[in-house]
């Protein structure tokens, strides 16, 4: 056999768990990219004045962007656990010795975050939702329908 | 029949001279996501978590930009945020993209809208004057 197809395979990532962790966290960065953009521009909006500004936001908010906000939180989250466990495995001497026992403390540490920070951003949606809107507004109404009276 | 190792998976050995652009690059990716973790996690703190994006307005935005300590906190945001996924992004362009005129392309096109979002991302943050 020659030795090329021994040992040409330099671009490919061997691993089981980490392999994933590496597609997943440039799928995350893309995507975080994408919304870096979209938000760069919503944001320059604030120079064209309160109502332009606020007209712009009020499309966020809903219950349907209320789930898009925490999958975001998700994945800067993530994506940042992520990197420092990279970090950890590049810089750290016996790194990449523990690879499994870190990949299990980041998830650990990505539910300790993303879990109790997911129930607030809920609670909070409704808290506030049920606050601004009429007496008779129910739990479902905040889930089905943006709120017309929001800035 | 060569006799290989496990760990020799027949890399290209690093040119002897030459530029040293992607060893900087690869350590400025660990910097900037070090400061990013810190930048970019307590952004999402404050914003979505602390306060609510619902009450998020004209002049909620105003009371930060008061203070020149939170333009600097959010320019230095923008500046890492924009640096650290361009370079990203070239990366995983190069990565995935063989034919050579079509990558060229993308890249460029890459670097022209990091270059423009830049400008506007610094633009409005140094330019924001409140109305209210």
């Amino acid at each position: 056999m020659p030795k090329q197809k021994l040992v040409s395979s330099g671009g490919i990532y061997k691993g089981k768990t980490s392999m994933w962790l590496y597609i997943f966290h440039r799928v995350t960065g893309v995507a975080l990219f994408g919304y870096l953009l979209l938000h760069i521009i919503s944001t320059a909006l604030i120079l064209l004045g309160p109502e332009i500004y606020e007209g712009a936001e009020a499309i966020y908010k809903n219950f349907y962007f209320r789930i898009a906000e925490i999958g975001l939180f998700g994945a800067v989250l993530a994506h940042a656990i992520n990197g420092l466990r990279i970090i950890t495995v590049d810089l750290w001497r016996k790194g990449s010795d523990y690879q499994k026992q870190l990949n299990v403390i980041s998830l650990v540490i990505f539910i300790g975050v993303f879990v109790p920070s997911t129930y607030k951003m809920v609670v909070s949606y409704f808290d506030l939702c049920l606050e601004k809107s009429s007496p008779e507004t129910t739990v479902t109404d905040c889930i089905l329908r943006p709120i017309p009276d929001w800035k | 029949m060569v006799k290989t190792t496990r760990t020799d998976w027949g890399r290209r050995q690093p040119p002897l001279r030459g530029s040293s652009f992607e060893l900087y690059a690869w350590f400025f990716m660990r910097v900037s996501g070090l400061l990013l973790v810190l930048l970019a996690v307590s952004h999402m703190f404050i914003m979505h978590v602390f306060n609510d994006t619902l009450n998020l307005d004209y002049e909620f935005v105003a009371a930060r930009w008061d203070t020149p300590y939170w333009r600097a906190f959010d320019w230095l945001l923008l500046a890492l945020s924009l640096l650290h996924g361009t370079n990203g992004l070239r990366l995983v362009l190069h990565d995935n993209i063989s034919d050579q005129t079509v990558r060229k392309l993308s890249l460029s096109a890459l670097y022209g809208t990091s270059l423009v979002f830049f400008i506007l991302g610094t633009y409005v943050i140094v330019a924001f004057v409140s109305k209210v």
